[in-house]
């Protein structure tokens, strides 16, 4: 008896406790006090540092920030939650996730309403169009560009006889051919792989630097005959065939460790990409370097600040975005932690151009950056662009995993994009 | 078939005939103990050191110092402290529910006679081979309709459904409980209420027992639908929690294996408390057939 | 309810054909007691069951609108390559995970049943250590030790003098990766399963047999197998519906492949290809027909192996 009463309190404690955390109709979310707000971000991206200026700043402002996880799973969470679930007051959406969020705007706030038509004008106009919809309701706002770039380590250059000053290397890949000479020459000299893999380090930048995409000027998809996007693919199927890369794929245990070890001696990077650096291989601080990306100008990345329509504190949220996006406040992200800024006023901002990072080799940063993103020729990004984007990185890692002939690669991409938008 | 006199005092006959047992029983147990444990271990020295051991070849198999201050990180990183907490409401929840809704249903399934008793059992035990997966969809739908979406009890309560639990304290019930028992008692007035409470359960708590046991542990280690469910990390339950620790674009092996290591703990310590009874709990709730 | 005058009607009767009276509440009472269990039962369990059966005849986006398209998604899904390509995943998975983990937890059960084995109750308590870790915990932990240049398993290879294999990469590898992963789990269990069943086989059995001459192996077929047949009907066909429903391995094992567990969907199961439907692609219909497809073929899979393992003759030596 005595075991049956200790079960039925421990059953019921809980039951309790845990009817005692659930929101449901309870003031979670800030609509008792209306200045906390529910903030979703992704993880990298370090939105963190941004709050915590901000909450100094407003001491009475409490946020609630969630790193959710990668850039699509918070997109998915953001669906699931506006399918019924809760919602959070502020969310940061990645560039290539807008344009499905863009396709039901009447899920968000029309930031136009709280005061940002006024603001628009200090964004990148390219950057801009992405979040406004075809009659002029604002959906987001712009937080960071990525730019590109290519980073290099010094003392392996070295080793392989190349230059390591920044301005030369950057001299001696003005475009992807040259690059894979450079590569070439690399492995000759050392046997060890020049660049990381080829799928995102030249397939994902290489694409980024056309004048479009995936989508044509009319907003249709065009990905099959977009003569750029097939350049751009036969590109990293050439540098694969030169066998110079380590085939270690982004982000995956092996990429991370072989960045340590100096398994490859270059990555693509884009701003972001830095702090991705900086964390998985601390013990090669100052043996980087930044020069310019082969190619010319380009984007690779960048997200968007965006309010729920359910959001229980629309008015603490845009306050946030209002003052942290402001150029100002993009600037002094940027000096924090690296992230491009989207308003082209401060590009030119002493601050901006002297900004030096010694993890690598005190490269200006700033300036190689927002020179990067200068000169875009800005497309149009659409709703199934994350979609074929990542069937076409998928052939290619299955070409660099030897499961798909070279030659037969470009149309298994095709069938397999097909596949995906199927269904 | 019931276990004969081999709990007797072995006579010498037996003994001639208990074979020693062969070298390479132990060799193989002892393979068995090693790889049972040796990931555990590894999870363990990995979050003691950071990622860059762990990629050290030949590897490093003894524990370094880090592990406080991986440790630390992980609280940073995501709300542990509250992931875990979480996961023994959910878990204990659940584990008490199935085996007080199990032994009820259970008892009536057994030992009470009314109408379409074998049909409700015999959908009860179909069910039993539908997965659990298949129904997520609808399930979300039913929860964000319940306003229950990124709740805990979006986690709790179907979790106390099961199948398995109704089949295994039937089974016990019937075996252990005589209809004769049954019979004296209403004889001597009982309802059906004061049978099941004074004299049923009693005698099936430790079948009850393990199956809450098993529930709990069942439930500790769920993933698919708190995953689903729970989005904000204050929800989280400690599995959630590790994927969430495996997410960042800087995956620091060393944070995710002191996550995953942090996660598996409390079972552990469980485990060594109660893990006898589980296992007794097992042996003797023998299937008979 | 009960009148003296019944009780020595009843009293004189034989004892099985004895019948209380019962009144109403008392007969009224077995369905309170499975009131509970049944409407959570039909709530959560089976109505979902039936909605997804609905859900699938529409094309249902939950942020959008959702219109009736009757069997097309299931057309569709006859004629998805990555359907076809899930399910041999799954196939493949669930042989090479459940095939040799009940093999060897029979043998297990067999040598821990043995009547002299010291320290059993540690090698009993040892053998279900990695049934209550972590899920989640145990993938990262398999990833590393599988990984191609970095991980454990490839550096021993590697000291025999084998290429490292790239475990992710290659379909039949990844399985092997994953199949792992899941005996390491469940073996423990299914081995204490067996033992409990096998505790119940009379000692005398073994030894007559052992005086007969018959040794180990012998034993082992003639005895334990056939007194193990309900047990091990058990074990596969809960197996069974447990491997063909395999996720959070495929999920973890590969974080960069996102959902599709590989660049080419190497190892995408059937209930990961339904997840990456319905809640990456949030295409809930397409998602809830993938889940119908499964249910079908959990039942069937299932019945085929239950009358297949019923078959195992009781063989008396």
């Amino acid at each position: 008896m005595k075991r049956a009463i200790t079960a039925a309190a421990v059953f019921t404690t809980a039951v309790l406790l845990t009817s005692g955390c659930t929101p449901g109709s309870s003031s979670d979310t800030g609509s008792s006090d209306s200045k906390t707000f529910e903030f979703w971000s992704f993880t990298g991206i370090d939105q963190k540092a941004d709050v915590d200026v901000y909450k100094k700043a407003h001491p009475d402002v409490e946020i609630k920030l969630t790193e959710v996880g990668s850039t699509s799973e918070t997109a998915q969470a953001l669906t699931t939650a506006l399918a019924g679930g809760k919602v959070p007051d502020l969310v940061l959406i990645q560039g290539d996730d807008l344009p499905k969020f863009m396709q039901s705007p009447e899920n968000f706030v029309d930031l136009a309403t709280l005061g940002a038509d006024q603001k628009k004008a200090d964004y990148l106009d390219w950057v801009m169009k992405q979040s406004v919809t075809e009659d002029g309701k604002i959906i987001g706002l712009p937080t960071d560009v990525g730019g590109m770039a290519m980073v290099y380590r010094t003392d392996l250059f070295k080793a392989a006889g190349l230059p390591t000053d920044r301005e030369q290397v950057s001299k001696l890949w003005p475009t992807w051919d040259a690059f894979l000479e450079v590569g070439k020459k690399y492995v000759q000299a050392t046997g060890k792989p020049f660049l990381d893999n080829t799928p995102t380090s030249v397939f994902f930048q290489a694409v980024n630097q056309g004048s479009e995409r995936y989508y044509d000027a009319d907003r249709k998809r065009s990905y099959d005959k977009n003569p750029q996007v097939k350049a751009a693919f036969d590109l990293a199927l050439k540098v694969h065939a030169a066998g110079v890369t380590a085939r270690q794929t982004s982000w995956s245990t092996g990429w991370t460790a072989g960045m340590g070890k100096g398994d490859f001696a270059a990555v693509s990077a884009p701003s972001w990409m830095l702090h991705a650096i900086r964390t998985n291989a601390p013990g090669t601080a100052g043996k980087w370097d930044v020069a310019t990306i082969p190619g010319g100008s380009g984007n690779w990345g960048g997200s968007y600040l965006a309010i729920p329509k359910r959001a229980k504190n629309p008015k603490a949220a845009w306050d946030y975005i209002a003052e942290m996006q402001s150029p100002a406040g993009q600037l002094a992200h940027f000096l924090m932690q690296g992230s491009l800024p989207t308003t082209p006023s401060v590009y030119s901002d002493p601050q901006l151009l002297a900004k030096t990072d010694p993890f690598f080799s005190d490269a200006p940063i700033g300036k190689i950056y927002t020179d990067s993103v200068l000169g875009i020729k800005p497309f149009y990004i659409g709703p199934d662009d994350a979609t074929i984007g990542i069937e076409l990185l998928n052939t290619l890692t299955s070409v660099e995993q030897g499961k798909v002939a070279p030659d037969k690669a470009w149309n298994t991409a095709l069938t397999n994009v097909k596949n995906a938008l199927r269904g | 078939m019931k276990p004969t006199s081999s709990t007797a005092a072995p006579t010498p006959t037996r003994r001639r005939h208990a074979s020693r047992v062969p070298f390479w029983v132990y060799a193989l147990l002892g393979v068995m103990v090693f790889v049972s444990v040796f990931p555990l271990y590894w999870m363990f020295v990995v979050s003691t050191t950071d990622s860059a051991t762990a990629f050290n070849l030949p590897p490093h198999i003894l524990p370094g110092g880090n592990f406080l201050h991986l440790a630390g990180l992980v609280f940073d990183t995501v709300p542990f402290v509250q992931a875990l907490l979480n996961s023994v409401a959910v878990s204990t929840a659940i584990g008490v529910g199935q085996a007080l809704l199990c032994a009820l249903a259970g008892f009536a399934f057994a030992k009470l006679s009314f109408r379409g008793r074998n049909t409700l059992f015999v959908i009860v035990v179909l069910t039993m081979t539908v997965p659990a997966q298949l129904a997520i969809i609808p399930q979300y739908l039913i929860m964000s309709k319940l306003g229950w979406v990124d709740t805990l009890q979006a986690v709790i309560v179907p979790g106390l459904v099961s199948a398995f639990g109704i089949f295994w304290m039937r089974q016990h019930i019937s075996s252990t409980i005589d209809d004769e028992l049954m019979h004296a008692a209403r004889v001597d007035g009982a309802t059906t209420w004061q049978i099941f409470w004074r004299i049923a359960f009693p005698l099936v708590r430790p079948a009850a027992f393990v199956l809450g046991l098993f529930g709990f542990v069942n439930a500790w280690n769920d993933f698919l639908w708190p995953f689903i469910v729970l989005k904000s990390p204050d929800r989280y339950t400690a599995q959630i929690a590790i994927k969430a620790l495996q997410n960042s674009r800087d995956i620091d092996l060393g944070l995710a294996m002191s996550g995953s290591f942090l996660a598996t703990l409390p079972l552990l310590v469980l485990f060594f408390l109660v893990g006898r009874r589980l296992v007794q709990g097992i042996m003797e709730g023998a299937f008979k057939g | 309810m009960l009148s003296p005058g019944t009780i020595e009607k009843t009293a004189a009767q034989p004892a099985r054909q004895r019948r209380i009276h019962l009144g109403v509440r008392e007969r009224l009472a077995p369905y309170a007691y499975i009131a509970p269990f049944f409407l959570l039962f039909f709530i959560f369990g089976l109505f979902p069951l039936l909605f997804t059966f609905y859900v699938a005849l529409f094309d249902w986006d939950p942020i959008g609108e959702h219109h009736f398209v009757g069997l097309a998604n299931f057309s569709e899904l006859v004629h998805d390559p990555r359907f076809w390509g899930a399910m041999r995943n799954t196939f493949s998975i669930w042989a090479l995970s459940t095939i040799p983990q009940l093999l060897l937890a029979l043998v297990l059960a067999h040598v821990l049943n043995h009547v002299r084995l010291r320290a059993a109750t540690l090698f009993r308590m040892s053998v279900l250590v990695p049934y209550v870790t972590s899920v989640a915990a145990t993938t990262i932990v398999f990833a590393q030790l599988f990984d191609r240049d970095y991980g454990m398993l490839n550096w021993f290879l590697g000291l025999l003098g084998f290429q490292h294999i790239d475990f992710t990469a290659s379909v039949w590898g990844s399985h092997i990766m994953i199949a792992t992963m899941i005996a390491w789990r469940w073996t423990g269990y299914n081995t204490l399963l067996y033992l409990a069943s096998l505790q119940a086989v009379p000692r005398e059995l073994y030894e007559a047999a052992a005086v007969d001459g018959a040794n180990g192996w012998k034993q082992f077929r003639h005895i334990t197998i056939p007194s193990l047949r309900p047990i091990i009907v058990f074990t596969v066909v809960t197996s069974t519906i447990g491997g063909l429903q395999v996720f959070t391995e495929p999920l973890l094992a590969n974080p960069v492949g996102g959902l599709t567990c590989g660049a080419a969907r190497q190892c995408q199961t059937l209930t990961l290809f339904l997840y990456e439907q319905g809640f990456g692609r949030f295409h809930f219909g397409y998602g809830a027909a993938v889940g119908v497809a499964l249910f079908v073929i959990v039942v069937i899979v299932a019945a085929i192996n239950y009358v297949l393992v019923t078959r195992i003759r009781s063989e008396r030596p």
